[in-house]
C-alpha cells in the first residue's frame, strides 16, 4: 500500500468488561479501505473480545468504534451488521438445525455487490455436494468454508474473521489463504484474527499485536523481517 | 364390532370417548405447540398460556355480546367467524405488549424467573376474571353453519367437532411447516441456537422474539375461540389445562414442535380411551405417562438430549453476616415466638409458623440446591390428608398421625425426586408440577379424602397423652417448638459438609461431578429432606386447623410457598420466615378485598421477579455488605495515608 487510503474502521481507547472482570484495557487500531490487517496475540489476549465489541455483542464497554464516520459503540448488533460489517465468529458458528443451504442463505443481503451463491460455491466446491445436509454434519474444514462463504453474500464491505484456520489441516489452511487473497482482490476490507503467524504474514498488509487487552506493537508488511523474534515472543506462551 | 362387544364396551361409548379424546387432543396440540415454540425461542416456560387461552374464549364471547355490554353504542353482535380472525390478533397484540413490558426483562436471568413471572401474570389475569365472572361458565353457541352432525352408522359425529379436529391439524402442521421449511423458520431455528450470532448477521432478534411470543399467544387465543362453543367459557378454563399442557410438552420433548403436536393428539386419545376402560385414572393418565417417559426417555419422545447447566443466580446469604447466624436467630425466635400470642392472635401466629416451616423446607431445595421445585403442595397436602385421616377416622394419637403423614410425604418425595432429578431448570419445575397433579387428582377422587369438603373436624387430641391440644395456647407452643426444631435442623443441614456439597453443586455442577461427587444422589437426599419437612408442616397444619382440604394439594399452594421464599429471600436463612410472616399478614390485611386477593398476589409475584429478586432479607444483606465494604475501603485508605505520612517523615 503505497498511497494512503482512507480509514474505514477506527478503534480508539476501547475498554471492555465481562461482568466485573476487564478484558480490554484501552485498545487502539485502525483499518483502511481495501486493507487486510491482522490482530495477533496469544490465547486470552482479547482479540475475540475486540471483534465482539465491534459487532456490538459486548455491552459493557467504553471508547469509540468509528465505522465510516459513524460511532458504533452504542449500536445494536443488527444495526451494525446493516451498516456493512460481516462477522465470521470463532468456532465457526454453524447452526446444527439448519441445512448447509439454509446456513449459507441465512444472513440477509444488506447491500448490493455481494457475491452470488454460484460464485461462493465456485470458491468452495466441496459445499455443493453437501448442499442439503445438516450444517454440523460437515467436517471441520467444510464448516469453516461454510462459515466464510456465508458472509460473502450480504454485500458487506468489511469482513471480520476470527481464527479461520484454527484446528484445520495444512491443505485447507492453504485453500483459505487463497480465498482470502481473492476476496482482497475483489475489494473487500478484511480484519483477521490469527494465532497462526506464518499464515497471517503472507496475507496481511499490517499486523497489530494484542497483549493483555491492548495493542502493544504494530508492523507493516515491510517491517516484519526484522521483528519476527519479537512477534513470536508475544505469541509464544 | 364383535370384538368390542367381546371386551364388554359398547361401540357408541368407545367411539364417543375416542372423539372426545381427539377433541381434547386437538386443543392440547394447539396449546402445547405454542408453549413449545415459546420455550424453544425465548427459554420461557409460559405458564400464562392458559390465561391467554381463556382470553381468547372470553374475547369471542364479548364480541358476540357487544350490544348487551355497551347498550348505548348500537354496536352489532360479532359472530364466530369474525371472532376467529379478530380475537387471535387481539390476543397476540396483548401478548406482544406483555413481552415488551414484562417478559423481555427476564431473558438474561435464570429460567426460574421466567416461570415465576408468568405464574404471577396468570394469577393476576385469571384472578381478575374470577372477580367478575366467578366460577360460573358462560355459554357460547355453535355457529349456525357448523350445527348438526353426520350419522356415521356406528356413531353420530357433530360437525363442529369434526371442524375443530380438522382446523387444529391444519394449524399445527402449517406452523410446523413454517418453522421447519421456510426462510422465516430458519431465522427462528438459528436464533434458538445462537441469538447473538443471528443478531450479528443483521437480523433483529429482539423483534423476532416478540413476534414469536405474540404468535404463540395468538395461537392460544385461537384455541380459546375454537373452544368457546365446546367447553364453557369460564375464568378457570385455562388454569385447568395449563398443567396438562406442560406435561404434554415434557412428554413430546421440550422445544420439539413436532413432538408437541403428535403427543398432544395422542395423549388426548389415550385420555379418552382411559375414560372408557378405567375411568378412575382418566385425569391422571397423562401425568403417569409423563413419569414413565421420564424413566425411559428423559429427553421426551421427540426431544434431543440437552445438557444445559443453567447456573441458578439466586441470591444467597453471606456467611458471617449476623443475618445468617442460626444460633442468634433461634434464640430470637424462641423468645419472640414465646411472646407472640400476646401480641397477635395465636391462630395467626400458628399459621405463620407452619408456613415458615414449609418455606424453610422449600428453600432447602430451591435456595440451596438451586432446583426450582414447583410441586411441594404434593408433600404438604399428602401429609395433611394422611394426618387428618389418621386422627379423624382411626383416632390415632396425634404424634403418630403426624408421623404417618410425614412418612407418606417422605415416600412421595423419594419417588418424585427420583423421577425429577433427571432434569434441571425449567424441566424440573414442569415435572414436579405435573407429578404433584397426580396427588391432587387422587385427592379429588379418592373416597376417604371427601372431595370438595375435605376432612373436617379433625380432633387435635393430646400430645404424648399429656398436653391437651384443644387448648389454643398449648397448640401454639407445640407448633412453636416444632418450628424451632425445624429451623435448627435446616441450619444444621446447611452448615454440615453435606450442605457445603449442595452449595458447590448449585454453583458449579460440572465441577462437582468432576470432583467425584454423585451429584444426583445429593440432590435426591436434599429433595427428600425438603419433602419430609414439608410433610411436618402439612401434618401440623391439619391438626392446628382441624382440616385437610383440596387447597392443601392444589398447585397454588406450591406457588404460595415459592412466593414466600422469593419475597423473603431465596437462599437466605431468614428469608422463608420473613416471607411467611409477610404473606400471612398481607393475606389477612387484604381479606376485605375478597376475590381480589389473588390478583394482588399475582401482582406481588410479578413485582418481586422484576424488582426484588433478592427478596427482603437478600436486599438487606446486600445493603449491609455494601456498607461493610465501603467501611473496609475507607479503613484501607486511612492506613495507606498514615503509611504515606510516616514514609514522608
Ligand atoms: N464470556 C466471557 N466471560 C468472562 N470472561 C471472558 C469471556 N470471554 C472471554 N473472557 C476473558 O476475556 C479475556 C479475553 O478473551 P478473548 O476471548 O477476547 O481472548 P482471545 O484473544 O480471543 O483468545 P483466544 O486466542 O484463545 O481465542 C480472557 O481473559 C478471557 O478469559
Ligand atoms: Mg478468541
Amino acid at each position: 500500500m503505497t498511497e494512503i487510503s482512507k480509514v474505514v474502521l477506527d478503534i480508539a481507547d476501547l475498554h471492555a468488561w465481562y461482568g466485573e472482570s476487564k478484558a480490554l484495557h484501552g485498545m487502539n487500531f485502525e483499518i483502511r479501505e481495501g486493507e487486510l490487517v491482522t490482530l495477533l496475540g496469544r490465547n486470552g489476549a482479547g482479540k475475540t473480545t475486540a471483534l465482539r465489541c465491534i459487532m456490538g455483542l459486548v455491552r459493557k464497554k467504553t471508547g469509540a468504534i468509528t465505522y465510516r464516520g459513524d460511532n458504533l459503540a452504542a449500536r445494536a448488533p443488527e444495526i451494525i451488521a446493516r451498516r456493512g460489517i460481516a462477522y465470521c465468529p470463532e468456532e465457526r458458528g454453524i447452526f446444527s438445525s439448519l441445512s448447509v443451504a439454509e446456513n449459507l442463505e441465512l444472513p440477509p443481503v444488506i447491500a448490493k455487490g455481494g457475491m452470488t451463491v454460484d460464485e461462493i460455491l465456485e470458491l468452495f466446491p466441496n459445499l455443493k455436494a453437501r448442499w442439503q445436509s445438516p450444517g454440523t454434519k460437515l467436517s471441520g474444514g467444510e464448516q469453516q468454508m461454510l462459515a466464510i462463504g456465508r458472509i460473502l453474500r450480504t454485500g458487506a464491505k468489511l469482513l471480520i474473521f476470527d481464527e479461520p484456520t484454527e484446528g484445520l489441516a495444512p491443505v485447507i489452511v492453504k485453500q483459505i489463504a487463497v480465498v482470502l487473497e481473492k476476496l482482497k482482490a475483489r475489494g473487500f476490507t478484511i480484519l483477521l484474527v490469527e494465532q497462526n503467524f506464518r499464515f497471517a504474514a503472507k496475507l496481511a498488509d499490517r499486523h497489530f499485536v494484542v497483549d493483555h487487552g491492548k495493542v502493544v506493537e504494530r508492523f507493516s508488511r515491510d517491517e516484519l523481517a526484522g521483528n519476527e523474534a519479537k512477534i513470536q515472543a508475544y505469541l509464544g506462551v | 364390532m364383535a370384538m368390542m362387544d367381546l371386551i364388554g364396551v359398547p361401540p357408541a361409548l368407545l367411539f364417543g370417548q375416542l372423539l372426545v379424546g381427539l377433541i381434547n387432543g386437538s386443543f392440547y396440540a394447539m396449546m402445547s405447540l405454542g408453549v413449545a415454540i415459546i420455550f424453544g425461542m425465548l427459554r420461557i416456560g409460559n405458564f400464562v398460556h392458559g390465561a391467554q387461552y381463556m382470553l381468547g374464549a372470553f374475547g369471542a364471547w364479548y364480541l358476540m355480546r357487544l350490544p348487551e355490554l355497551f347498550p348505548g353504542l348500537g354496536l352489532p353482535s360479532i359472530g364466530y367467524w369474525w371472532a376467529l380472525v379478530i380475537v387471535p390478533l387481539v390476543v397476540a397484540v396483548i401478548g406482544a405488549l406483555m413481552e415488551r413490558i414484562f417478559i423481555r426483562r427476564v431473558y438474561d436471568l435464570d429460567h426460574a424467573y421466567g416461570l415465576l413471572l408468568t405464574v404471577g401474570l396468570a394469577m393476576a389475569i385469571e384472578g381478575a376474571f374470577n372477580v367478575y365472572y366467578g366460577a360460573a361458565g358462560q355459554m357460547y353457541g355453535v355457529p349456525d353453519t357448523l350445527k348438526g352432525g353426520i350419522n356415521l352408522g356406528f356413531m353420530f359425529l357433530p360437525i363442529y367437532r369434526a371442524w375443530v379436529i380438522a382446523v387444529a391439524i391444519v394449524v399445527c402442521f402449517g406452523t410446523w411447516y413454517v418453522v421447519e421449511r421456510t426462510k422465516l423458520g430458519s431465522y427462528l431455528r438459528a436464533a434458538t441456537e445462537n441469538p447473538d450470532l443471528v443478531r450479528a448477521f443483521g437480523i433483529n432478534v429482539p423483534r423476532l422474539l416478540m413476534l414469536t411470543y405474540a404468535f404463540g399467544v395468538g395461537l392460544a387465543g385461537f384455541a380459546g375461540v375454537m373452544a368457546a362453543p365446546i367447553y364453557q367459557v369460564s375464568p378457570q378454563m385455562g388454569q385447568g389445562i395449563i398443567i396438562t399442557i406442560f406435561a404434554v410438552v415434557v412428554i413430546g420433548g421440550m422445544g420439539s414442535i413436532f413432538g408437541a403436536i403428535v403427543s398432544g393428539l395422542m395423549l388426548g386419545v389415550i385420555e379418552g380411551l382411559t375414560k372408557v376402560f378405567y375411568p378412575q385414572a382418566s385425569s391422571t393418565v397423562i401425568f403417569i405417562i409423563m413419569a414413565l417417559v421420564l424413566i425411559f426417555r428423559p429427553a421426551g419422545l421427540f426431544g434431543k438430549e440437552t445438557t444445559s447447566h443453567s447456573v441458578a443466580d439466586v441470591s444467597s446469604g453471606r456467611s458471617g453476616s449476623f443475618l445468617e447466624n442460626g444460633r442468634l436467630w433461634l434464640a430470637i425466635f424462641a423468645i419472640g415466638g414465646g411472646l407472640l400470642p400476646f401480641v397477635i392472635y395465636p391462630v395467626m401466629g400458628m399459621k405463620i409458623l407452619v408456613l415458615a416451616l414449609f418455606a424453610l423446607a422449600y428453600n432447602l431445595i430451591f435456595g440451596y440446591v438451586g432446583l426450582l421445585a414447583f410441586g411441594h403442595a404434593a408433600f404438604y397436602g399428602a401429609s395433611s390428608y394422611v394426618t387428618a385421616h389418621a386422627a379423624a377416622a382411626w383416632g390415632l394419637p396425634t404424634e403418630l398421625c403426624i408421623l404417618l403423614g410425614v412418612s407418606v410425604a417422605t415416600a412421595i418425595g423419594v419417588l418424585f425426586g427420583w423421577l425429577a432429578i433427571r432434569r434441571q431448570g425449567l424441566y424440573f419445575a414442569m415435572i414436579t408440577l405435573a407429578l404433584a397433579q397426580i396427588i391432587y387428582f387422587y385427592a379429588v377422587q379418592a373416597p376417604w379424602t371427601h372431595g370438595e369438603d375435605g376432612i373436617q373436624s379433625v380432633p387435635r387430641g393430646t400430645l404424648f397423652g399429656l398436653i391437651d391440644l384443644s387448648n389454643t395456647l398449648n397448640m401454639y407452643y407445640v407448633t412453636l417448638v416444632v418450628f424451632l426444631v425445624g429451623f435448627a435442623f435446616v441450619y444444621r443441614i446447611i452448615h454440615s459438609p453435606f450442605g457445603q456439597t449442595l452449595k458447590s453443586i448449585r454453583e458449579n455442577e460440572p465441577r462437582a461431578i468432576s470432583l467425584g461427587y454423585s451429584t444426583d444422589r445429593f440432590k435426591l437426599i436434599a429433595f427428600t429432606l425438603s419433602a419430609m419437612l414439608s410433610g411436618v408442616a402439612g401434618g401440623l397444619k391439619a391438626i392446628i386447623f382441624q382440616l385437610a382440604s383440596l387447597a392443601d394439594v392444589f398447585f397454588m399452594t406450591s406457588a404460595d410457598v415459592l412466593l414466600m421464599t422469593l419475597i423473603g429471600g431465596v437462599g437466605t436463612l431468614l428469608g422463608p420466615v420473613v416471607g411467611a410472616a409477610v404473606l400471612v399478614t398481607l393475606q389477612r390485611e387484604l381479606a376485605t378485598l375478597g376475590a381480589w386477593v389473588v390478583v394482588v398476589q399475582g401482582a406481588i409475584f410479578v413485582l418481586c421477579v422484576l424488582f426484588l429478586r433478592k427478596g427482603i432479607v437478600g436486599t438487606l444483606e446486600e445493603f449491609l455488605s455494601n456498607r461493610a465494604e465501603r467501611k473496609a475501603q475507607k479503613g484501607v485508605k486511612t492506613t495507606e495515608a498514615v503509611a504515606k505520612t510516616e514514609a514522608a517523615q
